[in-house]
């Protein structure tokens, strides 16, 4: 099966991936210390805020006495990740080997951020000059809404009844990677475009970021200015109106763009217009690794293979297209069934049985996500096994050969396969092996050696 | 006791109606040497114990002189006759500890059933579990061989602190035993020779003890009319003449013989004792039904399960009903003792021998019954229990009863005094510090300390950055140190820390050490001289462990010397507490005795 | 048990409840000024803030004569937006404090003549594991909890039931109470908590690196605990937790008796803790003696009734000693 793996899986990839220039930059914004901060592992996360006001450096030995024996790939881990961020940075030393020092912009950003708190640029508008906000509960379905939306239009233009105001040249960016499409068909998703679609809200909009990000470098923008302003809507509170004022020309425009993903809305009063910010917007700064940002599950599996799903959403129809068979509709349910066929489709289209398994389970109903497990066990099985079914031939690239000229020789180059691990085959009646391609060469050496 | 070795003048006998030579028989480390007094006589004997393979002796008060009968591997023995018992006693509890020791499977084999007496010596099932214990735990076996074949505990005194080992084994190993035959006695068919009418029936102890158990009334006649009243041929005779009788179906005739002969009625009537019995059983049935044990049984389909007694033959009429016994019966009361099964353990010899067994063992089974009998009313509690339908009872709340202590000063007071007493810490510096401001004072400068915060804002930095090392570096500091400190969290890896031998001999030590103390506490107060001489033989053994402590301290290599001492200090701790109870407890014995002396003085 | 585990959020999102000490006696005589510490506490609370967006804090003032909630992150709406000053949320906190302080003076009845300057540190554990347990309830998502105690007053034997019962049920739930305390004397109770519940107890040595102890020790969460070895007291003394350690030999050993008296004839390791414990009744050293099962007391001599919880002793008691001096005997002979 081939890994295919599209996605950054978090959006400190992006930031770890700057030049260093760059990243001291990006430090100078408190936010973006913050965001960083939150994004990192627990463990990172605990050093960070207890170097926090020690400006001296720290030997590697002093952390390292912390450390249970149990911990130690933990901690490796999180002080290569914070060196490769350059929070800390290290040196060597004859006497005390090696010790690390935090970045100082950081660190002053981060003492500020501990005293005084965080300052946000804008302030949010009094509720006398706002007409009527929005209750957090119409946020939410609001940002939902416009994301579906987004997603189905990405995934399938002719579906949408209302299109967003995406303009076509960025949807397809977003698109490239996610659909193929030959000649005069109609496009297809893609392997990663399958994969893109199982994922949770919160991997899908750092996806759709991401490109939006690196494509903004083409319309001259620049991506640390992105990053920033991103980051910072992010510290926003959901809810609240910021005026629209307070943004300049490029970001303006960005927050256009960003009401089509359902990440802030904008509302036009008498004489002002604001934005106002929605969860989607406050999760880019959680960590990605996170559940937590998880939504009200639908999707409920019997033992019998039939799955009944709460939803009236179109692109909840479509994902489930894409592994099952979807038998009928009603207003508010969709009741399909997991076949055998529709589970190979889907496995053709480079969908894996564990996403679909994990897919189910995240998205299982709130009544059935208190059971464990929250997937029948049948079921994840059957889908495993008719995975497995598939790859029942495996192929490895090989070599044959034969006509020897003794049996010696024969008998010497089966040894010396066995030997090297690379015998895949024999024959001794007919004096033919077959060896793996990764011993070939050693092979060749081998029989010239006996000529 | 037993010591290295044990010296005895003996009589070599190479079987038992051998008159035996006399010498010395002397038995050291794994050998077993016969020196005659005569040297020139060829019955001179050294062999390694390994090659012995079990022991056997004769009982003390039984006609046979104090005999010890080794048997070695290629089936042989040697028979040692003693010339007390005593002496013979010390040379099988010798020979019995080496074989133990030595870890074969030694089996001592039992003597002959009469020669047993349970009290005097330990049956060979629980001796084969010890032998089994000490070969499967290698700690146990080297305690054991301290401390016993040391001479500092006795055999018995070893294991009674391991009787719940010795049960939970002996539980799970017990072998399966064999029950009675599946055949029905009125299976027994009578040889016929052909010329005469003479029928003669074999008997076996087994088909005796069968008949016994099947039928209690036999049972009960044979003991009390035999042998007074008839011989055993007469007895067995009339029971024999009875079966038949019945054999014919012919009630009146039955009842024609035993109205002459009221031996013989006896075993034509009814057995009473049997419907007492049956009475005593249907009031102890789980009323509770098992649909599916019983699935298994049904064996109708299968061939040679019939009946092979036709009932309808039989002639049913009232007043002969009591001489009459239904193959129902028959079969019934055979199925529910095979099922029983067998409870008599004896070697089958004579017919008396199992009578008497069988009387036995019925005797212990309806003792117990008896003491169950007042636990009638638990079982009748239960039942209620068992029968009843789990949701429509209210729940079994077991009785709670809230904890409240009245005062809890009290109890944290005495705590914090025993803490303080520990730590030798000055407990007025805790208790009774007194403000020194009034509170509203108090309350005031704290408010002002709110508002002064209040208004000023954090300070910043909030630490300074010297100050935050110095206590980062002191924690590191601290973690470095606990980690490698022999405290009570960290004592596995620092034992783990030190060279295996070192680990493994303080861990014997201490082993030995916990054994010991077990057995020193557990015999106060002393009650009994026996008492007295074992807590002495504990302490002396206890002293002995002082410098080989100190002998390890010093063997162990530098880096670990701290560690080890810290935890010889812990051991030493305890084995002080255990003299200082002693020595204490020595001084009040000695004021008695002197107070008794100046009693009788007065 | 956590009531499921599996439910909590992935990794390191905690709920800190802190239990603040506000005993006025307390910190009118103390080296560290309470502005100062509380300038510490608060910079703590905003960097443990700051390194997750889950992250929820709640403070209890444990106040002389009262305790409350002061502060409660989720449902205080402004996240990290600061005045300049400090954070919005430090400001609000402060002003709870001082209302606190304020009710707390008024319930101040006699003044403290005599008595011991003790906060109500049961009444602040009580209240945060109740705080816990409704988190617990709340649904299927909801983050680790952990109980930091930051506390000066020495220990009220009063409370010592009631705060007994606190760490057994945070134990129960499987909640670490951390303890950090600043005042003298190590205090007993927080010690016996910290070990307990398999928290963490730290008697700061250098008050002015509060904040450092408390970022370097306190924040850390309980996922990293897993990997991280923190400061433990060495060879927790086991002080007035020793009754913690009798109940486990009646745990160990003595379970199966029926209730009643059990003698402690013999113990196994810390067998010097057992020789230097004082009966109840006279105060007495001893190395044999009885313990109510009901409550622990130690005893020199059968009583029929517990001094202490007032437990009646039945017959059981008398026939537990006839069994096992039977038992005695049986392993002599």
């Amino acid at each position: 099966m081939p890994q295919v793996r599209i996605i950054a899986k978090n959006f400190m990839d992006m930031v770890a991936a700057l030049p260093a220039m760059k990243l001291d930059r990006l430090y100078q914004n408190a936010f973006i210390c913050e965001a960083i901060l939150r994004s990192l592992q627990p463990l990172a996360k605990k050093y960070v805020i207890q170097m926090c006001y020690i400006e001296e450096p720290i030997t590697s030995k002093s952390l390292e006495e912390w450390v249970l024996p149990g911990g130690f790939s933990k901690h490796k881990v999180a002080i290569d990740r914070l060196l490769q961020l350059r929070i800390f940075s290290e040196s060597f030393d004859r006497t005390t080997g090696t010790s690390y020092r935090m970045n100082a912009t950081f660190q002053i950003n981060l003492q500020k951020l501990i005293t005084c708190g965080a300052i946000l640029p804008r302030e949010p508008m009094p509720s006398n000059i706002t007409i009527r906000l929005p209750s957090s509960q119409e946020l939410e379905t609001y940002a939902l809404q416009q994301w579906e939306c987004f997603l189905l239009q990405l995934i399938n233009s002719a579906q949408v009844e209302r299109m967003t105001n995406i303009s076509p040249s960025m949807m397809r960016i977003f698109q490239r990677g996610l659909l193929t499409q030959r000649d005069k068909e109609t496009p297809r998703l893609t392997e990663s475009g399958f994969q893109f679609l199982l994922m949770d809200t919160n991997a899908q909009l750092w996806y759709i970021i991401r490109e939006y990000i690196s494509n903004s470098e083409e319309i001259g923008v620049d991506p640390e200015d992105l990053i920033s302003f991103m980051l910072e809507l992010s510290f926003h509170e959901t809810g609240q109106a910021y005026n629209m004022n307070t943004l300049d020309e490029i970001q303006r425009n960005t927050i256009k763009d960003l009401e089509d993903l359902g990440l802030v809305k904008l509302q036009q009063g008498r004489k002002e217009s604001w934005f106002i910010p929605t969860k989607l917007a406050t999760n880019l700064s959680v960590s990605l690794t996170d559940s937590s940002s998880r939504k009200e599950g639908f999707v409920m599996v019997e033992t019998n293979f039939r799955m009944y799903a709460y939803s009236s959403s179109k692109l909840h129809t479509e994902i489930l297209r894409l592994f099952s068979r979807v038998e009928y509709q009603l207003p508010n349910l969709i009741v399909a069934s997991i076949t055998k066929e529709s589970l190979y489709n889907a496995f053709e289209n480079g969908i894996t049985a564990e996403q679909i398994i994990s897919f189910l389970q995240q998205n299982a109903h709130a009544r059935v996500a208190e059971r464990v497990p929250s997937v029948p066990e049948n079921v994840t099985d059957q889908i495993r096994l008719w995975e497995s079914d598939l790859n029942r031939v495996e192929m490895t690239p090989a070599h044959f050969y034969d006509e020897f000229p003794s049996r010696d020789v024969y008998e010497a180059a089966c040894d010396f396969a066995r030997e090297c691990g690379g015998l895949l085959w024999e024959d001794s009646k007919k004096m033919r092996l077959v060896v793996n391609t990764e011993v070939h060469l050693q092979m060749r050496e081998h029989l010239r050696r006996q000529k | 006791m037993a010591s290295g070795h044990v010296m005895k003048r003996v009589k070599y006998k190479t079987s038992v109606k051998d008159p035996g030579t006399p010498g010395v028989l002397k038995m050291s480390g794994d050998r077993i040497a016969f020196i005659p007094h005569n040297p020139n006589s060829a019955s001179k004997l050294d062999v390694n114990f390994r090659s012995v393979k079990g022991h056997k002796n004769t009982k003390e008060g039984s006609n046979k002189p104090p005999w010890l009968n080794l048997t070695n591997d290629q089936g042989g023995s040697y028979i040692f006759e003693f010339e007390s018992y005593p002496d013979m006693h010390i040379c099988r509890d010798y020979v019995g500890k080496i074989i133990a020791k030595s870890g074969e499977p030694a089996k001592t084999a039992p003597a002959k059933p009469d020669m047993i007496a349970p009290d005097e010596q330990i049956n060979t099932a629980e001796l084969e579990v010890r032998i089994k214990l000490l070969r499967e735990d290698s700690e146990l076996q080297k305690l054991h061989k301290q401390l016993v074949i040391g001479g500092i505990l006795t055999e018995a005194e070893f294991w009674a602190t391991r009787k719940r080992l010795l049960e939970r084994e002996y539980g799970n190993k017990r072998k399966q035993r064999v029950g009675f035959k599946s055949a029905m006695i009125s299976d027994i068919k009578p040889a016929t020779d052909g010329r005469t009418n003479r029928v003669t029936f074999s008997l076996t102890p087994e088909i005796i003890l069968q008949i016994f158990a099947e039928k209690p009334a036999v049972h009960q006649a044979f003991l009390s009319f035999v042998p007074n009243k008839m011989t055993e041929m007469d007895f067995w005779t009339k029971y024999f003449r009875a079966e038949y009788l019945h054999s014919t179906k012919n009630a009146i005739a039955a009842a024609a013989e035993a109205a002459e002969d009221e031996e013989l009625a006896i075993f034509l009537k009814h057995d009473d004792i049997l419907a007492e019995e049956a009475r005593r059983k249907i009031r102890r049935v789980d009323p509770t039904v098992n649909i599916e044990a019983d699935q298994g049984d049904d064996y109708t389909h299968l061939p040679d399960h019939g009946i092979f007694c036709d009932e309808a033959k039989e002639t049913s009429e009232p007043q002969y009903e009591l001489y009459k016994r239904t193959l129902a019966h028959d079969i019934n009361r055979h199925a529910a003792v095979v099922l029983e099964g067998r409870s008599v353990e004896v070697e089958l010899e004579g017919t008396k021998t199992v009578a008497e067994a069988l009387a036995r063992s019925k005797q212990a089974e309806a003792a117990n019954e008896d003491s169950a009998a007042n636990a009638d009313q638990e079982w009748l509690k239960r039942l209620s229990r068992l029968t009843e339908i789990e949701d429509l009872q209210a729940p079994h709340n077991h009785p709670v009863a809230p904890l409240c202590i009245k005062d809890p000063r009290d109890y944290f007071d005495s705590q914090q005094a025993n803490a303080v007493k520990i730590l030798g810490e000055d407990p007025l510096g805790t208790a009774k510090r007194k403000s020194a401001v009034n509170s509203n004072e108090a309350f005031g400068f704290l408010r002002e300390c709110i508002s002064q915060v209040k208004s000023v804002g954090l300070h910043d930095p909030i630490v300074k950055s010297k100050d935050a090392l110095q206590v980062f570096n002191a924690l590191a500091h601290d973690i470095s140190r606990t980690k490698y400190d022999v405290g009570k969290i960290s004592q596995e890896s620092a034992l783990d820390k030190l060279p295996s031998t070192t680990k493994e001999q303080i861990l014997h030590h201490w082993a030995s050490i916990q054994e010991l103390l077990k057995h020193f506490w557990s015999s106060y107060p002393i009650t009994t001289s026996y008492l007295y001489a074992k807590v002495d033989r504990l302490k002396e053994a206890m002293s002995q462990i002082y410098p080989q402590l100190e002998e390890i301290k010093k063997s162990v290599p530098a880096n670990h010397k701290q560690q080890v001492s810290v935890l010889v200090r812990q051991m030493h701790q305890a084995l002080d507490s255990a003299f200082q109870h002693y020595d204490a407890d020595q001084q009040k014995r000695s004021a008695k005795s002197d107070q008794r002396l100046n009693g009788m003085r007065e | 048990m956590a009531p499921a585990p599996s439910k909590l959020y992935a990794d390191d999102v905690s709920l800190l409840l802190v239990l603040l000490d506000t005993n006025p006696l307390f910190w009118s005589n103390c080296a560290l000024p309470f502005s100062k510490f509380i300038s510490h506490v608060l910079a703590f609370l905003n960097a443990f803030l700051r390194l997750h967006q889950l992250n929820q804090v709640v403070v209890i003032a444990t106040g002389y004569n009262s305790c409350d909630y002061i502060y409660d992150s989720s449902s205080a709406t402004s996240g990290s937006s600061g005045t300049g000053k400090m954070p919005v949320f430090c400001s609000k906190l402060l002003e709870n404090l001082e209302e606190f302080v304020i009710r707390d003076e008024q319930l101040e009845k006699g003044g403290p003549g005599g008595g011991i300057a003790s906060s109500l540190l049961s009444g602040a554990l009580s209240m945060a594991l109740c705080y816990i347990q409704r988190v617990f309830r709340s649904g299927p998502l909801h983050p680790h909890p952990r109980i930091l105690c930051l506390h000066g007053s020495q220990d009220g034997p009063e409370q010592y039931v009631a705060i007994m019962n606190s760490i057994f049920s945070a134990q129960h739930s499987m909640v670490p109470i951390d303890s950090c305390y600043v005042g003298a004397q190590n205090s007993a109770f927080l010690q016996q908590a910290s070990y307990i519940t398999g928290g963490v107890y730290l008697k700061p040595q250098l008050l002015d690196g509060l904040f450092q102890y408390l970022s370097t020790v306190y924040a850390t969460d309980l996922h990293s605990r897993g990997a991280l070895q923190l400061p433990k007291s060495v060879g927790v003394d086991f002080r007035a937790s020793y009754a913690t350690f009798l109940l486990l030999i009646a745990c160990l050993n003595f379970w199966s008796l029926p209730s009643g008296i059990i003698i402690i004839s013999y113990s196994l390791s810390p067998l010097s803790v057992i020789r230097m414990s004082r009966c109840f009744c006279h105060k007495r050293t001893i190395d044999m003696g009885y313990i109510c099962s009901v409550c622990l007391s130690i005893f020199c001599k059968h009583h029929k009734k517990c001094s202490t919880c007032g437990s009646v002793f039945g017959q059981q008691a008398q026939s537990d000693v006839a069994s096992s001096s039977n038992k005695r005997k049986m392993s002599d002979s």
